[in-house]
């Protein structure tokens, strides 16, 4: 691969603000796809323990 | 004067005698220095043996053609800006999620926000009654007021008054009076439908309320103080 005519790396990598820009976006990406695993692994670890589990067999429906 | 500059003189001389001995002396022993240091440089030169064994000329440039990459190096260059951007995306997120929950810790959790409330059904209260609820330790009162109620809160003339506040700005409907039952006096709990006003008398200093709470007589300096509150329906009153 040539660096020269590499696409990823002229539009993305050559000037710094694209980089940035790059990171940032990147960074909001991976929170919000790490966030929710992280959640549904907390849940499934905790399936039956928490509050919204069990929350039908007390609450009673106005 | 004389007998100074001849022993001075004499000082000096003999100084600079010691010094020329010395001088000699040293450079006796300097030039045998010399001698004895050429003389093991040429005995240790005769049997010097490079410690790179193999390697018989130093000047050669070895052959790192095994490590260098096979075509232009852009692909290596790539997979370093690649990377250096995931660790700084990586590191971001992180950073912004430690400031964030930092954040959030301070801010109150949700049972208190709900302790902070206090929800009231109007229906119950018959008019020209007082109700106190207590809302964040604190009692509050609430009165539905008849018509004459309030017409005697706005007949009065409010610059003539300690506190003045128009009625209208202490009510939110005119027949519902909401407000905090602790004298501004000192901190008691007035009673209700008492004092010389018809609103509300402290009976620990004497001070005297009138229907829309405004202090009238009495050592208190302020009116009773009106809480923050909504009517998001007709019949239900939400303080706080």
């Amino acid at each position: 691969m040539n660096i020269a005519n590499s696409g990823l790396y002229n539009t993305l990598f050559r000037k710094n603000y694209t980089f940035l820009g790059l990171v940032f976006a990147g960074a909001f990406g991976f929170e919000m796809f790490y966030d929710t695993r992280m959640n549904k692994l907390w849940d499934s670890i905790n399936r039956g323990r928490q509050w919204k589990d069990i929350r039908h067999k007390y609450a009673e429906e106005e | 004067m004389a007998p100074l500059t001849t022993a001075s003189r004499a000082v000096a001389r003999s100084s600079a005698l010691r010094l020329a001995t010395s001088t000699s002396s040293n450079a006796v022993a300097t030039r045998a220095a010399i001698s004895t240091s050429s003389a093991l440089r040429d005995s240790s030169s005769a049997s010097y043996s490079s410690p790179f064994k193999g390697e018989s000329n130093s000047n050669k440039i070895p052959d790192f053609s095994k490590y260098m990459a096979k075509g232009s190096g852009g692909g290596n260059q790539l997979f370093g800006y690649f990377m250096v951007g995931t660790l700084g995306a990586i590191s971001a997120a992180g950073a912004k999620s430690t400031i964030q929950e930092f954040l959030k810790n301070m801010s109150a959790s949700a049972d208190v926000l709900a302790m902070a409330k206090v929800e009231v059904d109007l229906a119950a209260i018959p008019e020209g009654k007082n109700v106190i609820v207590k809302w964040r330790g604190k009692p509050v009162f609430i009165r539905h007021r008849t018509a004459e109620e309030i017409d005697e809160a706005n007949k009065v003339n409010v610059a003539s008054l300690r506190d003045p506040e128009n009625d209208a700005d202490r009510v939110k409907k005119p027949e519902w009076l909401v407000m905090l039952g602790v004298c501004t006096h000192l901190g008691c709990v007035p009673i209700g439908e008492a004092g010389d006003y018809g609103g509300w008398f402290c009976p620990c200093h004497g001070s005297h309320y009138d229907i829309s709470g405004r202090i009238r007589k009495g050592p208190a300096p302020l009116n009773l103080e009106v809480p923050a509150y909504d009517f998001p329906e007709d019949d239900k009153l939400i303080i706080g």
